[in-house]
């Protein structure tokens, strides 16, 4: 029973710490990043992969109950709000900046679609 | 022989304007009333320059910065002076928390009789399992009747700085439709599709649960303004408007504030003159227990989900 009792404590640890380790990388992302677009691409990172992690190891941790469900439940909605909500931030930032092009690293969007108009 | 009435002479007595606002047929106040959209103070260049001419001018003529030996002195101290009193600030306020009671001991004076009633006789008393929503609505019913009409008067307060006659609205409403604004977006209209319904359940569930588990009034009233919200934000205010709009808004926020203080009286009129109150407790642990603990939460959870939704719907437009 003890064994048991071990490799659910360690396959939960390596879950949360996976989780956390996630959660760092995300917040070096979100501060080494500079603009919009890039920074939600590593937020979103915590947001879905981190917070996941962090509830299975939990999940595991607390075993069969009603707990484990309600947390289940959470990541169920935090996987279906937080993308919405970054593609709405993501759709507005394209719509609204009239300087995005300076932000395309591979040219403007014109020369961008000029070139795949050529290539076609 | 009764005598007719002329129909000017009866268009001028208060019984006919009465009626006439009862039937709904005009509001006396419109047109009496300041319904205006307020304008943004802006403040003219000259007045900027001119304040910055006399900045720049005590500056050079009267303190005299760049030979005043005196000044750069007293600069210099009052930066010494500002460290040394934050520290001493500090050091007095961190020297008042080393005399504070440690957390938890039992002679602290914040564990007295109050508290012990609470948790000995609570659950007899009031039938809620939750002792907190057993608390806070009916031992001290009356502090959060204060917090409900605090909520009320903060909607009324903002309606009065910023909600515009319908005409403003619908000019302004086609104005934002044509300018290039985000809307109709076909990702969140799924979402709150699928979201909202499960919302609003589990926010009418908090607030009929609240005498058994964490929850109640106003955290329940929460979940489903932000629900509201979300409807409103994924498909516009015109199909919130069908299932709520500003007659039902009234409607919910006013009866639930008088029903509030009906119950609220009528407890306490029973309580003062030692009379037995009619509301069974119930079996603790039951959806319908806790005596007046249930339509209080009610009344509570409609008045703060009106807020929310208010405070959204008038920032954003300028009406419900």
């Amino acid at each position: 029973m003890s064994i048991i009792e071990h490799i659910r404590l360690l396959t939960g640890g390596v879950f949360l710490l996976g989780g956390l380790v996630l959660f760092a990388l995300e917040l070096y992302g979100i501060y080494h990043m500079k603009y919009v677009l890039n920074r939600m691409h590593a937020a979103a990172i915590g947001d879905t992969l981190g917070i996941s992690f962090c509830l299975i190891g939990l999940m595991i941790f607390s075993g069969w109950n009603w707990t484990t469900l309600k947390m289940a439940l959470v990541v169920l909605f935090l996987w279906w709000s937080s993308p919405v909500s970054s593609h709405l931030i993501s759709r507005l930032e394209v719509e609204t900046n009239p300087e995005l092009s300076k932000h395309l690293k591979k040219g403007t969007l014109e020369e961008i679609t000029e070139s795949k108009e050529e290539q076609s | 022989m009764s005598k007719l009435k002329q129909t000017q002479d009866y268009e001028k007595t208060a019984s006919f304007k009465f009626f006439r606002w009862i039937s709904g047929e005009k509001d006396p106040y419109i047109g009496t009333i300041e319904m205006q959209e307020q304008s943004e103070h802006q403040v003219e260049d000259d007045t900027i320059t001119e304040r910055m001419w006399e900045k720049q001018m005590i500056i050079d003529e009267i303190y005299d910065v760049d030979h005043n030996r005196i000044l750069t002195k007293f600069h210099k101290l009052y930066k010494i002076a500002a460290v040394l009193f934050c520290v001493a600030l500090t050091f007095f306020l961190l020297l008042t928390v080393s005399y504070l009671p440690r957390t938890g001991n039992a002679a602290n004076p914040d564990n007295n009789e109050v508290a012990q009633r609470y948790i000995e006789s609570g659950l007899q008393e009031t039938g809620a399992v939750n002792i907190v929503s057993g608390m806070i609505l009916t031992y001290r019913a009356f502090d959060t009747f204060g917090e409900t009409n605090v909520l009320f008067i903060a909607t009324v307060c903002v309606m009065i700085l910023l909600m515009v006659d319908e005409k403003t609205l619908e000019e302004r409403s086609e104005a934002r439709l044509n300018s290039g604004r985000i809307k109709d977006d076909i990702i969140l209209q799924m979402t709150a599709k699928f979201l909202v319904p499960f919302i609003l359940i589990f926010g009418i569930y908090v607030i009929l649960n609240g005498q058994n588990s964490p929850g109640g009034g106003f955290s329940g009233g929460a979940i489903l303004g932000a629900g509201l919200i979300l409807y409103a934000n994924a498909f516009g205010i015109k199909p919130t408007q069908r299932f709520f709009n500003e007659k039902v808004y009234r409607i919910a926020k006013v009866s639930a504030l008088c029903m509030y203080g009906c119950i609220g009286l009528y407890y306490y009129t029973m309580g003062a003159n030692h009379l037995a109150d009619h509301i069974p407790n119930g079996i603790p642990g039951h959806i319908l227990s806790g005596g007046i603990i249930l339509p209080i939460d009610i009344c509570v959870g409609l008045e703060v989900a009106c807020t929310m939704y208010a405070f959204y719907a008038l920032f954003k437009r300028g009406g419900l």
